[in-house]
C-alpha cells in the first residue's frame, strides 16, 4: 500500500507540473524549430532541432531590437522593486512601531490591490504627458512602483513588528535617531522580508502588461508588450517560431528568479495573502 | 555579435540616434521593409540635418495610441502612418502637404490621402484581397468527372441548386461557396483538405474590412448619398449569411472565430484550406517555398468573387503625413517630396511595398514586382471605398461592427438584432 | 514611544504619503471630475462639467452588464476551481513536498510566466495547424473542438487562469496545511481518528482562514482579469469574453466615440 501510494503521488505531481507548465514547454518546443518543419510537424517532438528562430531575433536588432526591450524591463522592474521599499520602510516603521497612521494608512494602501490600476489611466497619462515620462523607463517604473506598494507596505509592518522590541528601544534609548534605528537596526533584521520584497516585486513589475501597453510606444516598451509586437505585426510572415523564441526570452529572467528564490516567494506570496 | 554588442553598449550610454527627422511607419509588414530600404538611400544622399529615422510601435491599438499621442501633440515624430479609414480621425492633428507634381500617382489614388479635399498625405501603399486558391485542386475539380458529380451533389444540398465547377476568375460568391463545401472533409470524405475555405471571424476592425467586399458585390454600402444608414439590408444580410453558412457547415476552421491574418494564413500554409480570401500582402509570403513548402507552387490568386451586383475589393491606402506638432516640418517636407518622386517611388516599390503608380510606372518595374501590375488593375476595376469609409469615426464603425457581426457568427446574437444595432451605433457614430 | 515626536512620524510616512498624492490622489480626483463630464481626447484638459449623465450612460450599457456578468462568472468559477484543485494537491502532494521541497518551485512556475505572455502561448498552443494540442486531437481522436469559439471559449479561457494559478491555492493551503502542529495531528491519532475523520474534523477547519483567503485573493485577480484575455480574442465574438476591465480600457483605447 505505501509504495502504492508513494507512487500515485509521484504521478499526480508529474502529471499536475506538466499540465501546469504545457504551454511553456510548448513554447519552448516551438521556438527550437525551424521554419519548414513548423508548418508540417505541430507535434511535441523535434525533428531537427535547431536555434535559427533565437538567431533570427539577435539579427532583426534594428528592426526589433530584444536587448533594448530586455534592458527596458529591467530597468523598469528594478525601479518597481526598489522604489516601493524606499518609501515604505519608513511608514511601515512609523505604522508598525509607533502605530501612527494604522488606522487608516493601511487599509488605503492594502486595499489598493483589488483595484484595477487602469481605471487611473487617463489621468496618469496626462499627467506623464505633461512631466515628460511618457514612453520613459522611469515612468513605467514610477507606475510600477504604485503596483507593488500593497504588498511591499503589508510585508515591511509585519517584518517590523516582529523584531524583538527591546533592540530598537535600546538603541532609541542610547539616543540613536530614528534615520539610525532604520538603517543600522531594522534593515538587517528586516533584510530576509526586504529581499523577498524586492524579488517579488521584481517578478510582478515584470509581469505587468497593461501599463506597459498604454504608457510606452517604443524607447520603453517593455518586454511583455514587445512580444506581443511580434504576433501582431506577423505581417511580413507568420512567425510562430520566432515569437515563440521571443516569448521565451521573456519568460526566462522571472522563472529563473522564481527557481532560484523560490522560497523567498512562497513566503511573500502566502504572508501576502494572510496577514494582508 | 560584434553587432550585439555594440547595440547593447549603446543602450547602456543612452546615446540616441542623431538623426532628425523622425518617421512613424507601418510596422512588422512589407511596408516596413520597403520603408527601410528607401531611407537608407534617402540617408545616403541627404544632409546630416535631413537624415531620417525609423520608428515602428506595435501594432495592438496602434491607431488609438497614434490619436492620443496626436492629440496631446507630441513631438516624438514628425512623419506619421495615415490610413484611408483613418484620415478624418488624425486630419485636425496633422498639417496638409502639397506633392510635387511627378506623375507617379493618378488623382483617384491621391485621393485615398484626402479628407475635405485636402492632401494629408503621401499614397505609399494600396491594400486590398485576392481569392487565394489551391491550383492543382481547382484543376482537378475541372477535369474529374467523379469529382464534379460529387460537386453537384453537395451543392444541390447546401444550396438548392446543383452546379458546375468554374474557374475561379468567375465564381460568383455561391460558386466559391460550393467550393469551399467540396473541399470540407467532414462533408466531402474524398476532400483532400480538411477545410475548403479559412475565414478570418475575429473581432477585429480588419476582418470587417475583407468581409465588405462580399456585401459590396451583394450591393451593399454604408450610407446612402442621402446619409442614411444602410446596413439593415438584404445585401449585408446576404452576406453575413454566407459566411454564418460556411462557418456552421464546418467549411472553415472551428477556432475561425478567433482567427486574423496570422491565423489564416497558417491554416492555408499547411495544405489544409483549398481557398481563402486574403489581403493581398499574404501573396508573397504563400508563394515562399521556404515559409511554406506545402502551398507555395500550386497558390493560385484572383479578384473576390462576383455578386449580383458586381465584383468588388475593399480598398484602403496606407501614407504618410506630416505631423502638426512636427519639431522639424521642413525636413519631413524634403523627406516626403523626395519620396513622391519617380525614382524613389519606383525603389519603395521594388524594396516590397505596395503603391498603386500609374501605368508607365508600373511597365518599369513590371520585372520585379509583376503583382503590382494585379494590384492595379484590381483597384482600378473592382476597388470600392464605402460611403462613410474615410469619415473621423470610421474605425470606430469598423469595430462596431466587428464586434456585432461576430456576434452574430457566434450564434450570440441573430442577424436582426446585429443588425438593428450596428445602424443605432452607425447613426450615432455618423451623423 | 513619546520620544518620537509628531513631526519625525509625518516625516516618516511622508515618502508614501507625497507618492500616493501624485499617483493616486490626483488621478481619482481627475477621474472624478471626467466621470461627471463630457470629455473626450480633445478637450481631456478643458473640463466641461455635465452632470452625472455619464454614470446613467453607463448604467444603462448592456455592454456594461455583460462585461460584469462575465468578469463575475469567470471569477467565481475559476476561484471555486483553483481551490478545489490546489486543495486536493496540496493535502495529496504534502508527503512528497515535505521532503523535497524543491518540487515546489516546479510547481510555482506558471505564476512567474506574464499573464500576457500566457494568453499569447495560449494563441500557439490552440492553434489549430501549428499547436500541439489540437494535432493530438485530430491524431487521436480525428476531431478537435473549437476552443475560442461560441460556448467553449468561457471554459477555455477558465481553464487557461486555472492552470496558471492553481500553484497559488496550492503553495498557500500547503503552507497552512504543514503548519498544523503535530501535537494536534498526533492526539486525534491516539483518540483512534482515522485519516478522513482526521481531515475533516481536525485539518479542513484549521486551515479554513488559509481557504478562505485564498478563495477571496483569486477571486479578486480573476474578476479583473485582462491581459490574457485580452491578447487571446480582443473581447470575444460579440464581445462575449469581455471582461470588467475591457470597460476601462476601452475608455482609455476608443474615447474618440
Amino acid at each position: 500500500m505505501k509504495p502504492f501510494m508513494h507512487g500515485l503521488r509521484w504521478l499526480v505531481f508529474l502529471l499536475a507540473a506538466f499540465t501546469m507548465n504545457f504551454p511553456v514547454i510548448v513554447t519552448l518546443v516551438t521556438s527550437l524549430k525551424s521554419k519548414a518543419e513548423l508548418s508540417i510537424n505541430p507535434s511535441l517532438l523535434i525533428k531537427a532541432p535547431s536555434l535559427s528562430n533565437y538567431q533570427q531575433i539577435f539579427n532583426m536588432a534594428d528592426r526589433f531590437d530584444i536587448f533594448s526591450i530586455l534592458w527596458n524591463s529591467i530597468i523598469a522592474s528594478l525601479i518597481g522593486a526598489f522604489l516601493p521599499l524606499l518609501v515604505c520602510l519608513p511608514a511601515a516603521y512609523a505604522i508598525a512601531r509607533l502605530g501612527f497612521a494604522r488606522s487608516w494608512l493601511l487599509p488605503i494602501v492594502v486595499n489598493l490591490r483589488a483595484i484595477p490600476l487602469v481605471i487611473f489611466a487617463i489621468p496618469l497619462y496626462m499627467l506623464f504627458q505633461v512631466t515628460h515620462l511618457l514612453d520613459t523607463r522611469l515612468g513605467l517604473g514610477l507606475i510600477l512602483t504604485l503596483v507593488n506598494l500593497p504588498l511591499t507596505l503589508v510585508l515591511l509592518v509585519n517584518a517590523i513588528a516582529e523584531i524583538p522590541k527591546d533592540l530598537d528601544e535600546a538603541a532609541r534609548i542610547d539616543g540613536a535617531s530614528t534615520r539610525h534605528i532604520l538603517r543600522h537596526v531594522v534593515f538587517p533584521l528586516a533584510w530576509p522580508s526586504i529581499a523577498t520584497c524586492l524579488v517579488f516585486g521584481f517578478i510582478t513589475a515584470w509581469n505587468e502588461y497593461l501599463f506597459g501597453l498604454i504608457l510606452t510606444t517604443r524607447r520603453a516598451v517593455p518586454m511583455t508588450v514587445g512580444a506581443s509586437f511580434f504576433f501582431s505585426a506577423s505581417g511580413g510572415g507568420v512567425q510562430w517560431g520566432v515569437a515563440a523564441a521571443v516569448m521565451i526570452l521573456g519568460t526566462f529572467i522571472p522563472s529563473l528568479l522564481g527557481i532560484v528564490m523560490y522560497r523567498r516567494i512562497s513566503e511573500s506570496l502566502t504572508s501576502g495573502a494572510i496577514k494582508g | 555579435m560584434r553587432r550585439t554588442v555594440m547595440c547593447v553598449l549603446a543602450f547602456l550610454l543612452f546615446a540616441a540616434s542623431q538623426a532628425q527627422v523622425t518617421v512613424l511607419g507601418w510596422p512588422g509588414g512589407p511596408e516596413e521593409t520597403a520603408l527601410r530600404a528607401v531611407a537608407e538611400m534617402y540617408n545616403a544622399q541627404a544632409v546630416d540635418s535631413d537624415k531620417v529615422e525609423l520608428i515602428f510601435f506595435n501594432r495592438d491599438g496602434f491607431f488609438d495610441k497614434l490619436q492620443a499621442d496626436l492629440a496631446a501633440g507630441t513631438q516624438e515624430f514628425d512623419i506619421n502612418l495615415l490610413a484611408t479609414y483613418a484620415i478624418g480621425r488624425y486630419a485636425p492633428y496633422m498639417q496638409t502637404i502639397e506633392l510635387p507634381d511627378s506623375g507617379a500617382f493618378s488623382n483617384k489614388v491621391l485621393a485615398t490621402m484626402q479628407y475635405e479635399g485636402k492632401q494629408y498625405g503621401i499614397p505609399t501603399d494600396l491594400s486590398l484581397h485576392f481569392m487565394y486558391y489551391r491550383q492543382d485542386l481547382i484543376d482537378q475539380l475541372l477535369s474529374d468527372e467523379a469529382w464534379k458529380a460529387k460537386y453537384a451533389e453537395i451543392s444541390q444540398e447546401y444550396m438548392g441548386t446543383a452546379l458546375e465547377p468554374k474557374d475561379p476568375d468567375s465564381w460568383t460568391w455561391d460558386d466559391y461557396a460550393a467550393t469551399a463545401l467540396f473541399f470540407t472533409q467532414s462533408i466531402n470524405s474524398d476532400s483532400p483538405t480538411r477545410y475548403g475555405t479559412v475565414l478570418q471571424m475575429k473581432n477585429l476592425l480588419f476582418n470587417m474590412m475583407i468581409w465588405h467586399s462580399t456585401a459590396r458585390s451583394y450591393g451593399g454600402n454604408w450610407m446612402d448619398d442621402a446619409g442614411n444608414i444602410t446596413v439593415d439590408s438584404d445585401a449585408f444580410r446576404k452576406g453575413l449569411e454566407l459566411y454564418k453558412m460556411l462557418y456552421d457547415a464546418g467549411a472553415s476552421p472551428k477556432d475561425s472565430l478567433s482567427y486574423e491574418y496570422a491565423e489564416a494564413n497558417a491554416a492555408f500554409g499547411s495544405g489544409q484550406a483549398a481557398t481563402m480570401l486574403q489581403w493581398n500582402a499574404a501573396a508573397a509570403e504563400l508563394s515562399n517555398a521556404e515559409q511554406n513548402p506545402v502551398v507555395a507552387d500550386v497558390v493560385g490568386t484572383v479578384a473576390p468573387p462576383t455578386g449580383p451586383e458586381g465584383r468588388y475589393t475593399h480598398i484602403h491606402g496606407l501614407g504618410l503625413g506630416l505631423n502638426a506638432n512636427a519639431k522639424n516640418p521642413e525636413g519631413a517636407k524634403k523627406f516626403l517630396n523626395w519620396l513622391a518622386n519617380a525614382d524613389a517611388i519606383k525603389a519603395y516599390a521594388i524594396a516590397g511595398g505596395s503603391p498603386a503608380l500609374e501605368a508607365n510606372l508600373l511597365e518599369e518595374i513590371g520585372t520585379e514586382r509583376p503583382d503590382l501590375i494585379k494590384l492595379g488593375n484590381f483597384a482600378g476595376s473592382y476597388g470600392f471605398v464605402m460611403n462613410g469609409g474615410t469619415a473621423e469615426k470610421a474605425l470606430s464603425v469598423y469595430e462596431l461592427q466587428a464586434k456585432e457581426f461576430t456576434g452574430y457568427w457566434a450564434g450570440n446574437e441573430s442577424i436582426d438584432e446585429a443588425l438593428a444595432n450596428v445602424a443605432a451605433g452607425m447613426t450615432e457614430l455618423l451623423k | 514611544m513619546t520620544l518620537v515626536k509628531l513631526r519625525e512620524k509625518i516625516l516618516l510616512v511622508s515618502p508614501l504619503l507625497i507618492f500616493l498624492g501624485i499617483f493616486l490622489l490626483f488621478p481619482f480626483i481627475v477621474n472624478i471630475l471626467y466621470s461627471l463630464s463630457d470629455v473626450d481626447f480633445k478637450t481631456l484638459r478643458n473640463i466641461n462639467i455635465s452632470g452625472v449623465q455619464n454614470y446613467i450612460k453607463v448604467w444603462k450599457d448592456p455592454d456594461f452588464w455583460q462585461a460584469m456578468r462575465f468578469s463575475l462568472k469567470f471569477a467565481l468559477f475559476a476561484a471555486s476551481l483553483e481551490c478545489i484543485l490546489g486543495l486536493f494537491l496540496a493535502i495529496f502532494l504534502s508527503p512528497l513536498l515535505k521532503k523535497r521541497s524543491w518540487l515546489l518551485a516546479i510547481l510555482m512556475m506558471p505564476m512567474m510566466v506574464a499573464p500576457s505572455l500566457m494568453g499569447l502561448m495560449y494563441r500557439l498552443v490552440l492553434h489549430e495547424f501549428v499547436g500541439p494540442v489540437p494535432f493530438y486531437l485530430w491524431e487521436w481522436f480525428g476531431n478537435s473542438p473549437a476552443f475560442l469559439g461560441g460556448k467553449n471559449l468561457f471554459y477555455t479561457l477558465s481553464v487557461i487562469e486555472v492552470l496558471q494559478w492553481t500553484p497559488f491555492a496550492l503553495l498557500l493551503f500547503y503552507v497552512a496545511y504543514v503548519g498544523i502542529p503535530e501535537s494536534i495531528v498526533e492526539a486525534a491519532h491516539i483518540d483512534g481518528a482515522g485519516r478522513l475523520k482526521l481531515l475533516q474534523f481536525i485539518s479542513l477547519p484549521l486551515i479554513f482562514p488559509a481557504l478562505l483567503v485564498g478563495f477571496v485573493v483569486r477571486f479578486i485577480d480573476s474578476f479583473r482579469v485582462f491581459d490574457n484575455v485580452f491578447v487571446l480574442t480582443r473581447g470575444g465574438a460579440g464581445g462575449s469574453s469581455k471582461a470588467c476591465l475591457f470597460i476601462f480600457t476601452n475608455i482609455f483605447f476608443n474615447s474618440a466615440k
